[in-house]
């Protein structure tokens, strides 16, 4: 079977001279819960914008299930669902517009979107607020639709890039279920997260990224024993240098 | 219907719905503005000024008022839309869907281009109730105001594409393309300006679209008809290919 994601040599150079990303290499099973982790500017949304087509690589290449992201865009795009950061909404459209013009925007047929919005209008609980206007939702509601409109044309893989930053307890483990059911359906997903209990409890796999290189990957039991710890956090303070934050300092300080 | 097809009718469906939903700022405004031109020129003014080669003074304005209303809006729907789009990060939607270059600058050209003929022919169907507007050649005003609300189109993406804040539309907007269309001769007959100004109005693009657009309607015209036709088909051809270049290489758009 193709890898869902497989990058070689990725190197982004920004206009500025800001090298985000130095020579990425990294492979994504079809199915897998992928994990990427790593500080702030580590390069983690360069390599998703990279791969969804806004941003252009420097060097390297990109292939979603076989297909290069730059010469076969079309059928690249096609498999993958993006949940960015920035809760990017069109203020113009409405909740149910916003799924319909996406699923347009990917070539789906009216009554095929019609159907897969009102599924996933009910699956987030964004049902009610069909009607309003983007704008005079809630941080959460947002967030939501964001996830929503991700999933809304099937993508075989599904990039989620923070998306439970922020968001209360009762969305953080509504979305866990229902990225680990897609997930058990088939869809692979790629997701970034700060919070290291959600990528020790849904992923299967986890690459921890620095300064723009992939500096290590596997089981969070393998990272943990790389690092010579015995947790995924503790091996994470040693990837960014600051193990005297690790908890079992902490306690073992404590008078 | 193709996936292409529905992509391009969802991404041209999205720019059209923008200045519908807010018709009253984009079509019912700049509507009042031309009916205010047409009552101050015409029913204040016009009585007082001599006939322009034989020809009613509001009479003789109307012609420049539909193509300033084309082109105007034409430009600033595009600009303001692709900023707006590129503030919210909402564009990314379309970015990172299927879409090609091409039909990413079709569909944002198009917003525009519909938002002016809509005010134009509004502003053609007010002004032929108020004064008798004669339409003497219909052959050479069809393809003069569809390549001059075209050109306009075009010079709005490529106006929003290159802005990074709202200053940027309205500088191009107030310092540039208002001062053309007012000194291209919309109000006066170039003829009647004192040399070295007749000359200099040679220089400006907008002075030989002027001119077309009069012809069609009235048959007069102070500029070579096929040479201004040739050109401005030459220079809405440049601008397009100019865009199309842009959105492939991806411009300030795909960073």
């Amino acid at each position: 079977m193709q890898p869902a994601l497989s990058i070689a040599e990725l190197v982004k150079r920004y206009p500025t001279g800001v090298e985000a990303l130095r020579g990425v290499t990294l492979q994504i099973e079809a199915g897998e819960f992928f994990g990427l982790l790593g500080p702030n500017g580590a390069g983690k949304s360069t390599l998703i914008h990279c791969s969804t087509g806004l941003a252009r690589p420097t060097s390297g290449s990109i292939e979603v299930f076989g297909h290069d992201a730059i010469d076969d865009y079309e059928q690249a795009r096609l498999a993958v669902g993006l949940a960015p950061q920035e809760l990017n909404i069109d203020w113009f459209l409405t909740v149910e517009e916003t799924l319909d013009y996406h699923g347009g925007y990917f070539g789906m047929p009216r009554a095929e979107r019609r159907e897969r919005s009102r599924e996933l209008l009910d699956a987030f609980s964004l049902t009610p607020k069909r009607d309003d206007r983007t704008r005079t939702l809630s941080g959460g509601m947002k967030r939501r639709l964001v996830l929503a409109r991700a999933l809304m044309h099937r993508p075989r893989l599904l990039i989620l890039d923070e998306p439970t930053a922020g968001v209360d307890v009762e969305l953080r483990l509504e979305l866990w279920h229902y990225v680990q059911r897609i997930n058990s359906e088939g869809t692979t997903i790629l997701l970034t997260t700060h919070y290291l209990e959600e990528a020790e409890q849904l992923c299967d796999r986890i690459a921890f990224i620095n300064e723009g290189r992939i500096v290590a990957q596997g089981s969070s039991d393998e990272l943990s024993s790389e690092y010579g710890v015995t947790s995924l956090e503790d091996a994470y303070l040693g990837l960014v240098g600051r193990k005297e934050l690790s908890r079992a300092h902490v306690g073992s300080d404590a008078p | 219907m193709t996936s292409s097809q529905i992509r391009f009718v969802s991404l041209v469906r999205r720019e059209v719905n923008r200045f519908l939903k807010i018709k009253r700022q984009t079509v019912g405004a700049p509507l009042l503005e031309t009916f205010l031109y047409i009552s101050v020129f015409g029913a204040a003014l016009g009585s007082r000024i001599d006939k322009l080669h034989g020809i009613d003074y509001v009479v003789f304005v109307i012609p420049g008022l539909i193509l300033m209303a084309w082109a105007t809006n034409a430009f600033s729907n595009n600009s303001s839309s692709i900023l707006q789009q590129k503030f919210q990060r909402a564009i990314d939607d379309q970015l990172s869907s299927p879409a090609s270059p091409l039909q990413l600058l079709l569909a944002f050209s198009l917003g525009g281009f519909l938002r002016g003929m809509l005010v134009a022919v509004l502003t053609f169907v007010v002004a032929s109730v108020l004064v008798d507007l004669p339409v003497d050649h219909v052959l050479v005003l069809v393809p003069a105001l569809l390549l001059v609300g075209f050109f306009f189109a075009q010079l709005g993406v490529l106006i929003g594409v290159r802005a990074e804040q709202f200053d940027d539309v309205s500088v191009a907007q107030t310092f540039v393309l208002q001062p053309l269309i007012f000194l291209g001769g919309v109000f006066y007959s170039a003829s009647l300006l004192p040399e070295p100004f007749q000359t200099l109005t040679h220089f400006n693009p907008v002075y030989y679209m002027i001119n077309l657009v009069r012809y069609g309607f009235l048959g007069y015209t102070e500029a070579n008809v096929a040479l201004s036709l040739t050109l401005l088909t030459l220079a809405t051809g440049a601008l397009f290919a100019l865009n199309r270049h842009l959105f492939v290489t991806g411009w300030k758009l795909r960073v």
